[in-house]
């Protein structure tokens, strides 16, 4: 049985980074029902960029590279958690401009346009950095390993699950315990009655939709250090986002967050076992979940399935 | 909802003059495409990817299903078709028939699993199948060959008893791939205008008034599923007869999303021709754009945002809306005759 703990525990800390890379798919489809499939090339901007931040070359002018430099690893790291992903999130802000244009037509339109730009921003990557594989540095404090019983444990995985944990709990407080999560709720649930009511819905939307790629770009930046950092990463992520939403069901926060686990677990295990075969292992338990239950675990109705 | 064109005298014919026209535009190709600057080889790919285009367009724009994970069934059809030389017999006949019989099963197989899904979970479960199936032809290396793909497949010749024909030489497959073409846009249209055809439109419309209607809409959206993989896999068996081989690259993910892409920008929501347009414009631009620069993909990507923001009906659509409104203006202007001149009058 103590052969299993590892395996387990290791397909638990995916599980938590499935889910933190599904979150802010999550909110742009359960709030906003839009389908965002240029989440996975934002998820590999936000790392490409954290790491050409960690790296020897920063992108700024000679004298504050200096400066950046100068910087303790701690520090930079800090600051390009801020940095990369505030980036990105301006670059969703470019995709949401073009996206309200489909906003109320079939939703295939906001998924057709953001695969568009998915492949913009690919190409975009590899004209920029190439197609070899990069690693980022992280601080001397989560990296490394420790000994526990006979085995040595990675330091990052349990410093990237816990960091999951934060995020995905920070982003269940906004959604559900704050004015604005309500209004946003609000706003997905019945457009006009808000429109009504003088909030400013599009601004709203704006916001939603730029939250949502903004924690793509922190899932890149977390995840990188452990899957690497190559082109091929944002399809990598995009596939097992979409999957877990669809798994754990359209507008369900726990939904997702118990079918990433479910996913960690699945990928996990079958990983330890077979580990040729372990991607297959998430299709296989989606098209059982599915042809069982119409919505997923916990779906409710949406315009998506229309 | 984009509106459906009004049932037009075409409709019932089996050969219509619009295809007439591109036949015999398209049996001209081999003389001049090589004085363009252009290849035989191009010409094969357009009429395959076509024909794979128009298969698809049957779940797409025909029944308004999302299908995601095409790619899948062009490429069992491609594997098929070398296992069936391989192991089978090296007949073109047997193996073609492989071809399309092998998807059409793959894709029933599939259709049996996702043909009582709607919209977002309809969409992913064919994008995990694709992927079950993409995962599969990767790491059996015994049966496919692995990321390195089935090679040294045969162009067989085609033997119609009397005579036999040699296909080695890309004009002579041109041809054959033509006639095949030819042969399955006849299919396809006559499925399209037929009363099957038309209920397929309606559950495209609304699933839960064709149901009420008393129409078995399960059967519908698996049988016209499973016709579409079966001609994406004889197209796939095509496909793998041009390059001598076949890979798993065409069931990836992303090879599924360039014939929708192709699709899409042709029009294949609204016109049958639609997807053609698509595969036209998709692989001459890689070819002309990826000769100018290696970022093709970019300014691909671009124009595909620019026509789904500005002209979501696609090319063709664009083109019969042209149309529309010059025959418009040509009736006013005649309508504003009458005015003038008094009109019957006149007789």
């Amino acid at each position: 049985m103590f052969d299993l703990l590892p395996h387990l525990l290791n397909g638990l800390t995916l599980g938590l980074l499935f889910a933190l890379i599904a979150l802010g798919f999550m909110l742009i489809v359960g709030l906003m029902e839009q389908i965002n499939l240029a989440h996975g090339s934002l998820f590999a901007l936000g790392a490409y960029l954290a790491m050409q931040l960690m790296g020897s070359r920063p992108p700024f002018p000679a004298e504050l590279a200096k400066a950046w430099l100068a910087l303790p690893l701690g520090w930079r790291y800090a600051a390009t958690l801020v940095i990369a992903p505030a980036a990105v999130g301006l670059v969703g802000m470019a995709i949401e401009f073009c996206m309200r244009r489909t906003y109320g037509k079939d939703p295939l339109y906001g998924l057709l346009l953001t695969f568009g730009a998915a492949m913009v921003i690919e190409e975009t990557i590899r004209l920029v950095w190439g197609t070899r594989d990069y690693v980022l540095q992280v601080p001397q404090a989560v990296s490394g390993g420790f000994l526990f019983g006979d085995l040595i444990w990675s330091t990052y995985r349990f410093y990237a699950a816990g960091i999951s944990v934060a995020i995905i709990g920070l982003v269940w407080l906004v959604i559900e315990k704050t004015s604005f999560g309500a209004t946003v709720k609000a706003g997905a649930h019945d457009s006009e009655i808000v429109r009504a009511l003088g909030i400013n819905l599009t601004r709203l939307r704006l916001l939603v939709f730029v939250l949502g790629t903004v924690l793509a770009a922190i899932a890149g930046i977390i995840v990188a250090p452990i899957w690497g950092i190559r082109p091929h990463m944002g399809v990598d992520a995009v596939i097992p986002a979409f999957l877990v939403i669809v798994l754990g069901g359209v507008g369900s926060f726990w939904g997702a967050v118990v079918a990433g686990l479910l996913v960690g677990l699945c990928v996990g295990l079958s990983g330890a076992y077979a580990s040729e075969w372990s991607l297959l292992s998430m299709y296989i338990l989606l098209v059982a979940v599915v042809t069982v239950r119409a919505r997923g675990l916990w779906g409710k109705k949406s315009v998506l399935e229309a | 909802m984009i509106p459906i064109s009004p049932p037009s005298s075409d409709a019932t014919r089996l050969v219509t003059p619009a295809m007439l026209v591109l036949w015999l535009v398209l049996a001209t190709v081999p003389l001049w495409i090589a004085r363009v600057g252009l290849y035989p080889y191009l010409g094969i790919e357009i009429l395959i990817w076509s024909l794979y285009a128009l298969a698809f367009n049957l779940v797409l724009g025909t029944a308004g299903l999302p299908s995601f994970g095409h790619g899948a069934y062009f490429g069992i059809g491609a594997y098929a078709f070398g296992l069936c030389q391989f192991n089978v017999v090296a007949n073109l006949w047997v193996c073609l028939a492989a071809s399309f019989a092998v998807a059409g099963l793959a894709g029933a197989l599939v259709a049996l699993f996702i043909s009582h899904r709607r919209g977002i979970y309809y969409a992913f479960m064919t994008i995990a199948f694709g992927q079950i199936f993409w995962t599969l032809a990767i790491k059996s290396h015994g049966i496919t060959g692995g990321e390195d793909g089935l090679l040294k497949i045969a162009r067989l010749p085609a033997d119609f008893g009397v005579a036999s024909f040699d296909l080695n030489d890309n004009v002579a497959f041109y041809y054959f791939v033509l006639v095949l073409f030819a042969l399955a846009v006849v299919a396809m249209w006559r499925l399209t205008h037929s009363p099957y055809g038309r209920v397929v439109a309606a559950i495209k419309q609304s699933e839960t008034r064709a149901a009420h209607l008393g129409y078995n809409v399960w059967i519908y959206k698996a049988s016209i599923f499973t016709l579409s993989a079966a001609i994406s896999g004889l197209a796939g068996g095509l496909f793998a007869m041009a390059q001598l081989a076949a890979f798993p690259d065409v069931m990836s993910l992303h090879q599924s999303g360039y014939v929708v892409m192709m699709t899409l920008v042709g029009g294949g929501l609204v016109s049958f021709w639609g997807p053609v347009v698509g595969v036209f414009v998709f692989l001459i631009a890689r070819d002309v754009i990826g000769a100018l620069t290696n970022a093709w993909m970019l300014y691909f990507g671009l124009l595909f945002i620019a026509i789904v923001l500005f002209r979501p009906e696609g090319i063709a659509g664009a083109v019969s809306a042209a149309f529309q409104k010059h025959s418009l203006i040509r009736r006013q202007g005649y309508s504003a005759m009458r005015l003038l001149f008094g009109g019957e009058r006149w007789r």
